[in-house]
């Protein structure tokens, strides 16, 4: 099959000693920033986009776009795999996917006194679901970009539809908030130069002679910073959130090493449960697909999945293995899976394959069906590193685990100021830019606030770096119409892509009518 | 309520700027509907979304919790807001080296209590690692200070 030479090809470039040197570098820092409470694998790759550029553009010996790609890859599959540590050692989940894990991982570790099984348990899951998952990246994301290729402006903005409605429709809690959001990121992502007339828009105070102002506007003029804003919103955002939250110094702690005998104990464990972690790695390949879920809400839909379908669900919460294995599973083909609409239509499907798929941008590529014929290289070299990154994370993982759990005793008064110079510095040095830097601090004490308040960040974020797209889309549909709106249905494709996309907005609001006509036919019946 | 309302506001000030949505001569290609009007609707489903939340915010019974749940926490927080403001502010005199050596020293004596040579370790330490990884290895430059005439940082 011409998948597995193109395959072939691509661990023939993931091979190469330096990508395997930064592969390592960022499955490395992934671990560690996973580890970090107050660090997620969102903000890890944004603030390491700078240095992705400097290897980008070819600084280091050998190294190119591919070897970029590999190491903010290799930050996500090692922060989905280092937030379990502390969640399973020290009941504080380092990452929000590894929440779950408190209900069973900490159990099982504390109360059972196996920390060593919890741990392995779920690597083991997580390794298989990402297995799996890239088995079916590698099988079908070629496919789906060939289909892509032929999308027309109608086509893409049908998917871009889709990609917001999911974003709102499907798994948010609050819907409005969600759609607030999402348009707050699209608005966002609108101020500056109108790219197909050259307008000004959203500048505030413009025609200001106050020197400060003018800069200020000048520098907007390119446009709202996608990676300063990710930094401030996860990076400066989660520090504060997790200041409040966890105050300073708390923590239980167990202390683990693992040995074979855990690893023998998992593997026979998950040869109990291979139909459940199976199932589930599925099911989260096909949730990550979709965008803006991730692994978070697919971890929380692998443990509901798990104790739906167990004979014991009087175990779970108590420390039950499949209350670990099933979200794991879940959690990780999921992250695996929001890969796969970025690559092959260019539209991320989590927040931290937003951030990735900027810098593509920043460097010069553009994501989407064309990375398959134009640099094909870079897409099965960075494919191959899936692979190589999650074997060479759960090796780390087995090995590693007292020197990682070591992280957490590096003081709150030294790692909390650290994490906030290396924010600063990521913002800062893109573009040398003083208000980047103030846009940071802003949208740090933005998106703290729109956490507390249960805002979510994820429509904000994936319609910060599409907002462009989805306008040129929609303004060459129509120029291509002659303003006729019935050109969105020009084909059959972005017809039933748009229905579909009206189908999923409205899925909550339906709900919450039916709701409130059945409560009203409830009180009804009531008063007769 | 509150941050629905400031949704709503800055909604407002979206389509007060992009208020040319309505002008009749629009792009300059036929069909296509000018600068204005994507931001103009953007920002009116913002504030519809909002005005929305709020609504519900009002008529919902929702548990009568405060912003923050104790007086602590609040502390938390401001501790550190307001060195991360400070420190950006200070960047364009102090330069990041002697910020970041500064920002790091306060931590280290304010929050952690160190010893003497343990806050100096920290604001010297820092600024050096980052140099040498980032000036040294990446060779991405970060600002200096108004000293630098005279000091190499």
């Amino acid at each position: 099959m011409e998948v597995f030479g193109l395959l072939a090809g691509g661990f023939a470039t993931a091979l190469q000693p330096i990508n395997v040197a930064f592969l390592f570098i960022g499955v490395t820092l992934g671990l560690v920033i996973g580890v970090l409470p107050g660090l997620g694998g969102t903000s890890g790759v944004a603030i390491l986009l700078p240095i992705s550029v400097v290897i980008a553009r070819g600084d280091i010996a050998g190294a190119d776009t591919t070897t970029a790609v590999i190491l903010l890859a290799g930050i996500y599959w090692g922060a989905l795999f280092g937030g379990v540590i502390t969640s399973i050692l020290f009941n504080i989940p380092g990452e929000p996917w590894s929440v779950v894990l408190l209900f069973d991982g900490f159990p099982l570790a504390k109360r059972k006194g196996k920390p060593g099984l919890a741990l392995t348990s779920s690597f083991l899951a997580s390794f298989v679901g990402a297995f799996i998952a890239t088995v079916l990246f590698t099988l079908f994301a070629k496919e789906i970009a060939d289909r892509a290729l032929a999308f027309g402006p109608p086509e893409l903005f049908a998917v871009f539809a889709l990609s917001f409605a999911t974003l709102v429709g499907l798994g948010a809690e609050s819907p409005l908030k969600a759609l607030a959001m999402l348009a707050f990121g699209l608005l966002l992502a609108a101020v500056g130069f109108d790219t197909i007339t050259g307008s000004q828009r959203l500048i505030p105070f413009a025609g200001s002679e106050f020197e400060p102002l003018r800069n200020i506007q000048i520098n907007l003029l390119a446009g709202v910073g996608f990676v300063p804003v990710t930094i401030g919103l996860f990076g400066i955002g989660e520090i504060l959130a997790s200041a409040e939250e966890q105050g300073i110094g708390y923590m239980e702690k167990i202390s683990a090493r693992l040995g074979l005998k855990d690893l023998v104990e998992a593997l026979a464990a998950l040869r109990k449960r291979w139909f459940l972690v199976v199932s589930n790695s599925l099911i989260g390949f096909l949730f990550g697909v979709l965008p803006g879920h991730g692994a978070t809400a697919a971890s929380f839909l692998g443990y509901g999945l798990a104790r739906q379908y167990a004979k014991n669900k009087e175990d779970f919460g108590k420390g039950e293995i499949s209350g670990i294995m099933g979200p794991q599973a879940t959690a990780d083909a999921a992250g695996v899976a929001s890969l796969v609409p970025m690559v092959t239509l260019g539209v991320p499907g989590s927040p931290t394959s937003a951030v990735i798929m900027a810098g593509l941008f920043v460097w010069g590529l553009q994501p989407g069906p064309l990375l398959f014929t134009e640099h094909s290289g870079f897409v099965w070299g960075l494919i191959a590193s899936i692979y190589l990154g999650h074997f060479l994370t759960f090796m780390l993982c087995l090995l590693a685990v007292p020197l990682l759990a070591s992280i957490m005793r590096v003081p709150y008064a030294i790692i909390t100021p650290f994490i906030v110079v290396i924010s600063i510095i990521g913002s800062y040095s893109l573009n040398n830019s003083m208000l980047d830097v103030a846009f940071t601090v802003l949208f740090g004490l933005i998106g703290y606030w729109l956490r507390k308040m249960k805002y979510p960040l994820a429509p904000l974020v994936v319609a910060l770096v599409l907002g462009d797209s989805t306008e040129r889309e929609l303004r060459k549909t129509l120029i291509a119409g002659s303003g006729d709106p019935a050109f969105f249905f020009s084909s059959t494709l972005s017809t039933v892509v748009l229905i579909l996309a009206a189908i999923v907005l409205l899925l909550p609001f339906v709900g919450a009518v039916r709701g409130r006509l059945r409560r009203a036919g409830v009180a009804a019946v009531d008063t007769e | 309520m509150g941050t629905a309302a400031a949704i709503v506001l800055i909604a407002a000030a979206a389509m007060f700027d992009s208020r040319a949505a309505f002008n009749p001569v629009r792009g300059t290609a036929p069909g296509d509907v000018g600068a204005a009007w994507y931001p103009f609707w953007t920002a009116a489903v913002m504030g519809v979304a909002a005005v929305g939340i709020a609504y519900r915010a009002l008529v919902l019974p929702l548990p009568k919790e405060g912003v923050f749940a104790n007086r602590a926490s609040v502390v938390a927080v401001l501790n550190l807001v307001i060195p991360i403001f400070l420190y950006a502010i200070s960047f364009q005199w102090l330069g990041f080296y002697i910020a970041t050596g500064a920002y790091m020293g306060f931590f280290a004596a304010y929050l952690g209590r160190y010893r003497f040579y343990w806050i100096m370790a920290s604001a010297v330490i820092t600024p050096l690692a980052i140099f040498l990884l980032f000036e040294v290895g990446f060779r991405l430059l970060l600002p200096k200070s108004i000293f630098y005439p005279v000091l190499p940082f």
